[in-house]
């Protein structure tokens, strides 16, 4: 049997894409939080891979790299560091998840229904553009960016500022009893204003040999 | 490539830009109790902003829109004369915010920088044409509005409200963003005049309809319309009182000219199907806002139900038609005045470690000041849409929209909750005229805050003068769209 | 300058002063809020007198512009505009003259009170509301004016509002005023309904078409729509110029501060209504029933009014009740078409009614604030000045030949002896025997104040010292035009046909151009011709019997008191009016809102209908309000619920 490419591309599709669903429902199911950012890297991957078959390999590396590399290491760091306790059973009440699966069946029903019925054939389905061999995606993605979508990008890179701006703004700030470390404090300090030397008489071996006795 | 001559139309939000840098820069260096210089700043931007926005409204002078970025940005009548309103609107907000977080010596240079940068994001969004576009300037607003609310760190329940405004923020926008995809999919474009050609003629498109749904669920959750919401009186009644007056005020306009900009402007080929459907959010939030306020002790969130059902009043007239889309934005520009006012009065009569938050604190203010319960009393007053005060002129034209278009139930139903609704505001004005007060402690404030609170209140009668005029703009500019 | 700025200016200059002295009054302080308030309205009289003087000259045309428009609803148009001829001008220059007088006056009355810097902001407002009043082009505006002087009024009648009679006084202003009030509205109502516009041009020129126009009210008797509207309007004035029997306000408003009884009590306020009707003069002309009922009441309350002013013993009373008389006579003239002696009698007793009373004021300071006069006396070796200004006033008041006061009442006089409207005899003989009265109880209150013995009590009489300067220098400035303005405008106003462009009279009516004929040659002819005619052997009459009772024989005063017991009582209670009103209207009223009160309201309405249905909102507010739970997935689930039945609603409908 000969797999078209056609097919090959498909089956990869479903694979892939069903690691993405069942790796996203894993990460809000499970308890253990490691576990929960471990699968939220595994959807990432996956959905890194759905990207590569569109051709869109920079986003697909850029993923990986960002939200793998960097964001998500970062937020098992936090975790650990943290020591966040397991969700345990008891907490979320049963009535509760019942209820939630309920209202995500009746969505999920209505949601099916829309895509099967009611709009059977209207979904406008423009057909992938190949490109050729030696299309530069990031000059593509560059060019986008920076020219039709550079007043968004601007935004974009404000509403980072702004998280940066409030982050720091909510953490950095002085508590009572904070036992933060100063440096420029520690390395300006002045040794004569923390040590006195002082000169004591020597002490006399009688003495403390009397305190013995009165010990004994 | 840009030419300078290009950017000028974007001029206010490059000055909000660089000035909201600067103030984050001077905040460094300015004492926790003092920050004069900060608001100072801050002021000064509105100003600016307010005259590089008019320069091109002198009399004579035709005004044509523009767009530049590629589509993305619009300047036009209507986004210029918000953007005013929102600059006058700050300007108040920054006065208020200083005199509260003197009150709590914390007056840092951020929480100007962060007004600044919602402003900006307010700004984005009246002037967005593009739903990327939009949907960042929301981001940055609510960004903003969500670090605001938990500006003071210590304070519990301003933590637990930002971290709901945090989540169900981010479930709406979760919903817009979903909404917008459905339509990018449906149309393959996210400008907004493109998508307005692209649908004509396919308005019975059920794909186009969920994405409104998704859509019109952002726009709900940000203007605070029932059932969406829920967030509104917690993180009004948690946020630092300097806060909720500024989540009260400018970005109900912002959510405003974001409900035109898409429904009226992008999507209008399927006005039948969301003039029902904010129907529906109107009246329920008339309803809900209304029969809640009732309930309440507390001032904050009092005027947080009122706000839900203000913001009905005005999704009503978003159902009336092209008259009722000028009413509308009257009535959000009136309530908005009204609002800042009323949480500012909240702000003057608070001092260190006390909020004057509870109904009970205003007893007896006649007293105390007979200045300021008149204030108040012209507040709640026009609030309550007694005439013959702006907020009864404000009711007056949208219930007229609505009933020209022949929809006189829901008018009904809007007047008799209104009716109601009075009640919760008399509440008030007894408590302050006719009650005894429980403390003798004498009201403080800085000249420039009183000058700026009276001012306020009074443009509910002063504003009268100007009331046909206003309205007037309103209907130009709305019909310019 | 051109016209429309120069009038804005005067129109605004004080509302903006009043409202820097009313809001910033702590800031600015005393000296910053009467330095404001007076350069404002110094600056409003120059320019009105710059104005009149245009009229005078010629140099200007009568102005007529909308500024703004306010709102229209239909084919209804609000405006705010003005109006400006040379009846306006006369009627700018009078107020803020008096006003500026009245200005400079109160820095000394009222330099020990608190309220100052508010006292100073509600009399620039005051006259910021007068002059919307009397520049306005259209009845909206009039109407605006009309309620902004009477709000003015009712907060400076009851200015020191920790007095009781204060507050009384200020309220029975403020009933009785609704009362005309209410007339006036139904009037502006009925010139809407008839002429389909509120623009004064509009309405006057229509108003010829539509004389034979008639309304049905009751029954089917056909009214003439311009004797109801006339008389609607009329009955405003009767509210606002105190016109018997919607009087009974004004003797009380002497409450409020004595500044405020010259300004607005006297000189401008209460004689909006006389204005008014004279700008209306093109309509009043079409209706003779109306003027003779205009005539009618004038002449009522012009004699009986000023017999009451002989019995009172509070100096602002009897000249409250002279005022009363002088608006009557007034009122007279109007109802005898001669309304521009309305106008020129209107405007001399601004001057010297001003005068009268701020002397007044400026004796009441002396006695530290006590006002009967039988406790006065022989004050004039201690107050010159204010002493020969009351001389002054008070001749100018009784009409002394070639003072300002004889020529204005002399031509009322005059004219009401040639109208042959209905009933014009009647009130011919009231305006005569006026003139008597007007003469005893004018003199008697100068006899009494000013000389015989000084029956204050000692500590008192130490300290009796003339008033300052600022007190003073608005007397001497009100006397000079007391004196000589008669003399000098009596021709061009009455007979030079100054006022041709505003007012409208039909040449059947026309009283004033006959005594231009027939009764005038030259002003000082018409002054000696003065010495000889029946009114001032009638105004002798009234001297003499003053001097005689209270400067020779005090004692047959309280003779006559006592043999003439009946009428004296009768006097006293001023006929009766105000018993009749506290008892029946007041009363009645009263007792009618305790029964409606009682029955319906408390337990129709309240015990159902309010009650009822806010006990069934609170119990299903407080059955919702569980939802609002604090439950951050609570409101999750509440928004989700709401798409899917959204989408459940829209998607598959």
């Amino acid at each position: 049997m000969i797999i078209s490419p056609e097919l090959f591309q498909q089956i990869i599709f479903y694979v892939f894409a069903t690691f993405t669903i069942g790796s996203a429902m894993a990460v809000v199911t499970v308890k253990n939080t490691i576990y929960s950012a471990l699968f939220l890297v595994l959807c990432f991957f996956n959905t890194a891979v759905l990207w590569l078959l569109i051709e869109a390999e920079f986003l697909a590396i850029t993923l990986v790299l960002v939200y793998v590399g960097a964001v998500m290491v970062l937020f098992l760091f936090v975790v650990m560091m943290l020591d966040v306790k397991q969700a345990k059973a008891s907490q979320l009440k049963q009535s509760y998840t019942k209820a939630a699966l309920l209202i995500a069946a009746a969505m999920l029903v209505q949601l099916l229904i829309l895509f099967a019925y009611k709009l059977s054939g209207e979904i406008p389905s423009n057909e992938l553009v190949r490109q050729e061999q030696g299309y530069s995606n990031v000059a593509e993605v560059g060019m986008t960016l920076f020219t039709q979508y550079v007043y968004p990008f601007e935004i974009a890179a404000v509403i980072l500022l702004v998280a940066i701006v409030a982050a720091i703004m909510l953490t950095m700030r002085k508590r009572e009893g904070n036992k933060q470390m100063d440096a420029s404090k520690q390395i300006n300090i002045n040794p004569a204003e923390r040590l006195r030397v002082v000169s004591m008489k020597a002490e006399k071996a009688t003495t403390q040999a009397q305190s013995k006795e009165e010990e004994s | 490539m840009f030419g300078w001559s290009e950017l000028v139309p974007a001029f206010p939000e490059i000055l909000v830009l660089s000035m909201a840098c600067v103030v984050l820069l001077v905040g460094l260096f300015t004492d926790k109790k003092k920050g004069g210089f900060i608001v100072f700043l801050s002021v000064i931007t509105m100003m600016f902003a307010a005259i590089l926005t008019l320069k091109d409204h002198v009399a004579g002078v035709e005004f044509t829109k523009t767009v530049i970025f590629n589509g993305t940005f619009i300047r036009d009548e209507f986004g210029d004369m918000l953007k005013v309103v929102v600059y006058l609107l700050m300007i108040s907000v920054f006065f208020y915010a200083k005199q509260y977080l003197r009150q709590h010596d914390n007056l840092q240079g951020e929480y100007f920088a962060l007004l600044l940068f919602a402003t900006l994001g307010i700004m984005v969004m009246i002037s967005g044409h593009n739903f990327i576009a939009l949907y960042l300037g929301l981001e940055l607003l609510a960004l903003s509005s969500y670090a605001l609310v938990a500006y003071n760190r210590n304070d519990l329940n301003g933590n637990e409200a930002a971290m709901k405004y945090f989540i169900l923020g981010a479930l709406a926008s979760g919903m817009l963003l979903y909404g917008m995809s459905l339509i990018y999919g449906a149309v393959g474009t996210l400008q907004i005049n493109e998508i307005s050609q692209a649908i004509a003629g396919q308005n019975n498109d059920m794909f186009l309809v969920l994405g409104l749904i998704f859509v019109i669920v952002g726009i709900g959750f940000k203007l605070g319309a029932a059932p969406f919401h829920m967030w509104v009186p917690d993180v009004y009644e948690g946020a630092p009182t300097a806060t909720t007056l500024f989540i009260a005020s400018a970005p109900k306009i912002a959510a405003f000219a974001l409900a035109v900009r898409i429904l009226g402007q992008s999507l209008d080929v399927l006005m039948i199907h969301w003039q029902s459907m904010l129907a529906t959010l109107a009246i329920v939030s008339i309803i809900v806002g209304n029969l809640f306020a009732l309930q309440q002790t507390n001032l904050k969130r009092l005027f947080a139900y009122s706000t839900i059902s203000h913001i009905g009043f005005m999704l009503l007239g978003l159902v009336g038609g092209a008259e009722g889309i000028a009413a509308s934005m009257f009535y959000i520009i009136v309530y908005t005045i009204m609002a800042v006012g009323g949480f500012g009065m909240i702000v003057l009569l608070s001092n260190k470690g006390m909020e004057a938050d509870q109904i009970a604190d205003f007893k007896g203010l006649n007293q105390r000041s007979g200045w300021y319960a008149f204030l108040m009393l012209l507040l709640v007053a026009s609030m309550a849409g007694f005439p013959p005060l702006i907020g009864f002129f404000s009711k007056l034209y949208v219930l007229k929209a609505v009933i020209d278009q022949g929809h006189i139930i829901l008018a009904a139903v809007a007047v008799i909750f209104a009716v109601i609704g009075a009640f919760y505001y008399l509440k008030i004005i007894k408590v302050m005229y006719f009650e005894e007060s429980e403390t003798d402690q004498a009201i403080d404030a800085s000249f420039d805050v009183k000058t700026v609170l009276s001012i306020n209140a009074l443009a509910q009668l002063g504003l009268l003068v100007l009331l046909p005029v206003l309205f007037q703009y309103c209907i130009r500019v709305t019909g310019s769209l | 300058m051109d016209m429309k700025t120069t009038l804005m200016i005067i129109a605004f200059a004080p509302l903006v002063a009043a409202a820097i002295a009313g809001l910033f009054g702590r800031q600015v302080g005393r000296i910053g809020a009467h330095t404001i308030t007076i350069g404002a309205v110094g600056l409003s009289c120059v320019l009105s007198v710059r104005v009149l003087l245009q009229f005078i000259n010629g140099e200007a045309t009568p102005f007529n512009e909308n500024l703004y428009t306010w709102m229209v609803t239909g084919d209804l148009s609000m405006h705010v505009g003005f109006m400006v001829d040379s009846l306006t001008a006369i009627m700018m220059t009078v107020v803020t003259f008096v006003s500026l007088m009245v200005h400079i006056y109160t820095i000394g009355y009222m330099s020990e009170d608190p309220g100052y810097q508010r006292f100073f902001s509600y009399i620039s407002l005051f006259t910021f509301a007068m002059l919307m009043l009397v520049m306005a082009n259209n009845f909206m505006q009039l109407f605006f004016g009309w309620e902004a002087v009477g709000l003015v009024s009712y907060l400076l009648i009851g200015f020191w509002y920790k007095k009781e009679t204060a507050i009384f006084a200020n309220m029975k202003a403020f009933l009785v005023n609704r009362v005309g009030d209410f007339g006036f509205l139904l009037g502006i109502g009925a010139v809407l309904m008839t002429f389909g516009t509120l623009d004064y041009v509009e309405v006057f020129n229509q108003a010829p078409q539509m004389a034979d126009k008639t309304i049905t009210i009751i029954g089917d008797n056909q009214w003439s729509m311009m004797t109801v509207i006339c008389i609607c309007l009329f009955i405003g004035a009767m509210g606002k110029s105190a016109q018997a029997p919607l009087h009974v306000w004004l003797p009380d408003s002497m409450e409020g501060p004595t500044p405020i009884s010259a300004l607005i009590h006297a000189a401008t306020m209460v004689t909006a209504g006389i204005f008014m009707v004279s700008r209306m003069s093109p309509l009043f002309e079409m209706s003779d029933t109306a003027l003779s009922f205009v005539m009618l009441i004038g002449a009522f309350t012009a004699f009986f009014m000023g017999l009451i002013g002989i019995v009172q013993n509070d100096i602002k009373r009897v000249i409250a009740y002279s005022t009363l008389s002088q608006l009557g006579y007034m009122t007279v003239a109007l109802g005898v078409s001669a309304y521009s002696a309305a106008i020129f009698h209107l405007m001399t007793h601004a001057f010297f009614k001003a005068l009268l009373f701020l002397g007044a004021g400026s004796v009441i300071i002396a006695m530290h604030h006590k006002q009967d006069m039988q406790e006065m006396g022989g004050l004039k070796k201690y107050m010159p000045i204010t002493f020969i200004t009351a001389w002054v006033g008070t001749l100018a008041l009784v009409g002394f030949p070639g003072l300002s006061g004889y020529f204005s009442k002399d031509a009322i006089i005059v004219a009401t002896g040639l109208s042959d409207r209905w009933g014009s005899d009647v009130a011919y003989i009231a305006v005569l025997l006026g003139v008597f009265v007007t003469s005893l109880y004018s003199f008697r209150l100068l006899y009494l104040t000013f000389h015989g013995k000084e029956r204050m009590d000692h500590h008192t009489k130490e300290h009796l010292h003339e008033s300052p300067w600022v007190v003073t220098l608005p007397l001497v400035l009100l006397a000079i035009p007391s004196i000589f303005i008669g003399w000098m405008t009596i021709e061009p106003l009455l007979f030079g046909g100054f006022m041709n462009d505003a007012i409208v009279v039909n040449p059947t009516n026309d009283v004033v151009k006959e005594i231009g004929l027939y009764h005038f040659d030259t002003t000082a002819g018409f002054a000696l011709h003065g010495f000889v005619t029946l009114p001032f052997y009638l105004m002798l009459a009234g001297f003499a019997v003053a001097t005689y009772i209270y400067m020779k024989n005090r004692a047959l005063a309280s003779t006559i008191k006592k043999q003439l017991a009946p009428i004296h009582r009768v006097l006293e209670n001023k006929y009766g009016f105000d018993a009749f009103n506290q008892k029946f209207i007041a009363g009645g009223s009263v007792k009618l809102g305790e029964a409606l009160w009682k029955w319906s309201d408390s337990k129709l309405i309240d015990g159902w209908i309010v009650n009822g249905s806010a006990k069934l909102i609170n119990k299903v507010s407080v059955g919702i309000r569980s939802i609002q739970s604090g439950y951050v997935f609570h409101y999750a689930l509440v928004m989700v619920v709401s798409v899917i039945v959204f989408i459940g609603i829209y998607v598959f409908k």
